[in-house]
């Protein structure tokens, strides 16, 4: 059991490097697409008392929404877009990739710090899930194209699911289903604000986004 | 049984309410339907804050749903500013529908979201589930993302953005925090259908791990601070009320930041019931709410842009009650007072700086010169709220922030009291002379002749009036409904 939720971590862990590694912007919304599915199946596995059929019908709304829609919802935004189709960061590939190993180090370091985390389920569990949350707010703010910043959006919020599926287990359904159903509005939402943007300026360089200030 | 029926029809009023807007057939009706809706939520509201009082609260869906003092305290709040605004919406909209720009289309999308945001802020008050309170919020931001462009510009697009990202990260950022709280509650090993409920968890509070609830409330202050526009996480506020339409800007300022406070307000006593009352997480309030008056002073002495100049005055008010709420004792009761004037006076002046800003065509405050005399009643109503605003007496705000620097002088918080009166000052004159300008300035441009109806003079005159009133004299019912919820953030049984 324990042995296949590491198994999952270190999936999680390896997308989240190739999201910073990756220079086209469909490589990276394939690799949250994985990270999605991990997600689902992770929500199965760490329900060792017997899988009821609730759970297995969540399972299947997580690999749904973040394995499948959501991907879908953001290459047809790109595809509406004729940007150019590279990441564009601020800060280089080579560099982003060594700034996740620091903020996996880092994560680990703070957990180790937090008795509270000590013992649960694995001990991967926990620093995985910070790791994620830092990664997504790394990319928010290191890239220049808004679907890179969906992107980072929906890495954090994988974080988070990680951390409380995981540390809670026993979330109630209808809290899932609504944390869920923003995640899906706000990916809509989103996507469509990325197609106005698109409309109003004829790119999505949330660079140039710098016309309100004071 | 019959509470419970009128909780649900609180909750699901708006809905219906859009509805019945999609199925309009013109713009004005549209508008019309808007009003009758908000009308019908705010009386089914009404009705659950009388029934509070009766009983203490009153709770529906297996304790799911619950509304006490302190979530009735905010339920009043933003039905004040929703009806006011849907009021104002009618005259507001009426240039637009007449030259064409609100279509029929546009105008249901508007009201369509407009219900949304209603109804999610309606959830977010009335969950007694933390995990769906936190849903409701973030539902708030994506549903009024819209609102902001409705007309549709390169500015309000960025403004939009700015709006979805920051406000997305800051909520998903209070998700943490709303997860670290539940696992320190997960020693308690609470079935999973109340393990989030947070009338189980306050009678709970005193057997949480201390140090994840207060890693869980830096989250939760970090996270819902962000969507409350405390600085320094408020970057995105100037932008998306200075480009939302008025009655948007309106509601942004006076309930929904409101909101997003409240859901800091739940946690406290959970803070300090764990942490044995040692005031940790109020002297983080405390340091939120000083940095967010200092920054709205810093900004507003160079602010020109009418909008602009109120969203900072956001930021200043909600520094305010932070501040209120951080001192404790009798500054919490003085800090709800505040968010119910601040509601009242916000929205009354958005709506004039919209009416002024169609008039002129824009809202740099310097081409406003001499408005008292082109649009008596909006340029009175702008005046008037500016000067509440900015605390003169013996208006309401006054009131409040006084009691505030009376809990700071009497707790012996000199430091705070000093920093707290030297921003208000700055923000005072800093306004002031804005506001003298708008008044009796020397007039640089023609406007456009002031078009006032009815409603439009009694919304001023009403609000105003209310102030006023509220500054003398505070009825009993209010003063212990106010009194109650305070009870509730400090904690006391």
């Amino acid at each position: 059991m324990n042995t296949s939720i590491d198994i999952i971590m270190l999936v999680l862990i390896v997308t989240n490097l190739l999201l910073l590694g990756f220079s086209q912007l469909k490589s990276c919304i394939r690799a949250v697409a994985c990270q999605g599915i991990a997600l689902g199946v992770l929500s199965l596995l760490v329900h060792e008392d017997g899988l009821t059929v609730w759970t297995v019908v969540m399972s299947g709304v997580v690999i749904g929404l973040k394995g499948v829609i959501f991907p879908r919802l953001l290459l047809g935004a790109l595809r509406e877009t004729d940007a150019r189709h590279e990441v564009e960061p601020y800060i280089g590939h080579m560099a982003s990739t060594l700034a996740g190993f620091a903020a996996l180090a880092a994560s680990a370091w703070l957990c180790s710090r937090l008795p509270a985390f000590a013992g649960r389920v694995t001990p991967l569990v926990a620093p995985v899930a910070f790791f994620m949350v830092f990664v997504g707010l790394f990319v928010i703010v290191s890239r220049k194209k808004a679907i890179s910043q969906i992107l980072g959006y929906l890495v954090m919020e994988n974080g988070m699911y990680v951390f409380g599926v995981v540390i809670l287990r026993e979330m109630p359904l209808l809290v899932d289903l609504a944390v869920l159903l923003d995640a899906f509005a706000a990916v809509l939402v989103m996507g469509v604000a990325v197609y106005h943007i698109n409309r109003a300026f004829d790119h999505m360089d949330v660079d140039q986004l710098d016309t309100l200030k004071g | 049984m019959t509470a419970s029926a009128f909780l649900w029809a609180l909750l699901l009023a708006p809905l219906a309410g859009g509805l019945a807007c999609l199925a309009c057939r013109t713009a004005r009706a549209v508008l019309r339907a808007t009003v009758l809706g908000v009308l019908t939520a705010a009386l089914a509201a009404g009705i659950c804050i009388g029934m509070t009082r009766a009983s203490g609260s009153i709770a529906a869906a297996r304790g799911w749903l619950c509304l006490d003092a302190l979530s009735a305290v905010h339920l009043l709040v933003m039905m004040t500013v929703f009806t006011t605004s849907s009021l104002y919406m009618h005259g507001y909209f009426q240039p637009e529908i007449l030259d064409g720009a609100l279509s029929l289309k546009v105008a249901r999308r508007f009201s369509a979201l407009w219900f949304g945001a209603l109804a999610a802020m309606t959830l977010v008050l009335l969950s007694n589930n933390i995990g769906i309170m936190w849903a409701g919020l973030e539902a708030t931001t994506l549903v009024t993302a819209f609102l902001i462009c409705i007309h549709r510009s390169s500015a309000s697009v960025e403004a939009m953005w700015k709006y979805l990202i920051i406000c997305s990260v800051g909520v998903a950022f209070a998700f943490m925090g709303t997860l670290l709280a539940a696992a320190a509650a997960n020693g308690l090993h609470l079935p999973a259908s109340e393990a989030l409920l947070w009338t189980r968890l306050r009678e709970h509070a005193g057997e949480f791990d201390p140090v994840l609830m207060k890693a869980a409330f830096v989250f939760l202050l970090v996270g819902y601070g962000t969507k409350a526009g405390l600085a320094p996480m408020h970057s995105w506020l100037p932008d998306a009320h200075s480009q939302a339409p008025a009655p948007v800007s309106a509601v942004f300022s006076g309930c929904m930041l409101n909101a997003a406070l409240y859901c800091v307000m739940r946690y406290v006593p959970l803070v300090e019931e764990s942490s044995g009352h040692a005031g940790w997480s109020l002297r983080l309030l405390l340091l939120f709410g000083l940095a967010s008056m200092l920054t709205a002073a810093a900004f507003i002495v160079f602010q020109h842009d009418l909008k602009r100049l109120l969203a900072y005055s956001s930021v200043e008010h909600l520094g305010i009650i932070a501040v209120g709420l951080g001192l404790g004792g009798a500054g919490t009761f003085a800090a709800l007072l505040h968010a119910l004037n601040h509601a009242l006076c916000k929205p009354l002046s958005f709506f004039a700086a919209g009416r002024l800003g169609q008039m002129y065509g824009t809202h740099d405050v310097r081409t406003m010169a001499g408005a008292l005399r082109a649009a008596p009643v909006w340029g009175k109503a702008l005046f008037g709220g500016l000067l509440v605003l900015i605390g003169a007496a013996p208006f309401a705000a006054f009131l409040s922030e006084f009691l505030i620097v009376r809990a700071a002088a009497s707790s012996g918080s000199y430091w705070t009291m000093g920093l707290f009166l030297a921003a208000a000052g700055i923000v005072f004159v800093a306004v002031l002379q804005r506001a003298i300008t708008i008044a009796w300035g020397d007039p640089v441009a023609k406007p456009n002749v002031e078009h006032a109806d009815v409603v439009d003079k009694a919304l001023v005159l009403v609000s105003l009036g209310a102030l006023l009133v509220l500054g003398l004299w505070i009825p009993g019912p209010l003063w212990r409904l106010l009194d109650d919820a305070a009870r509730i953030v400090r904690g006391a049984p």
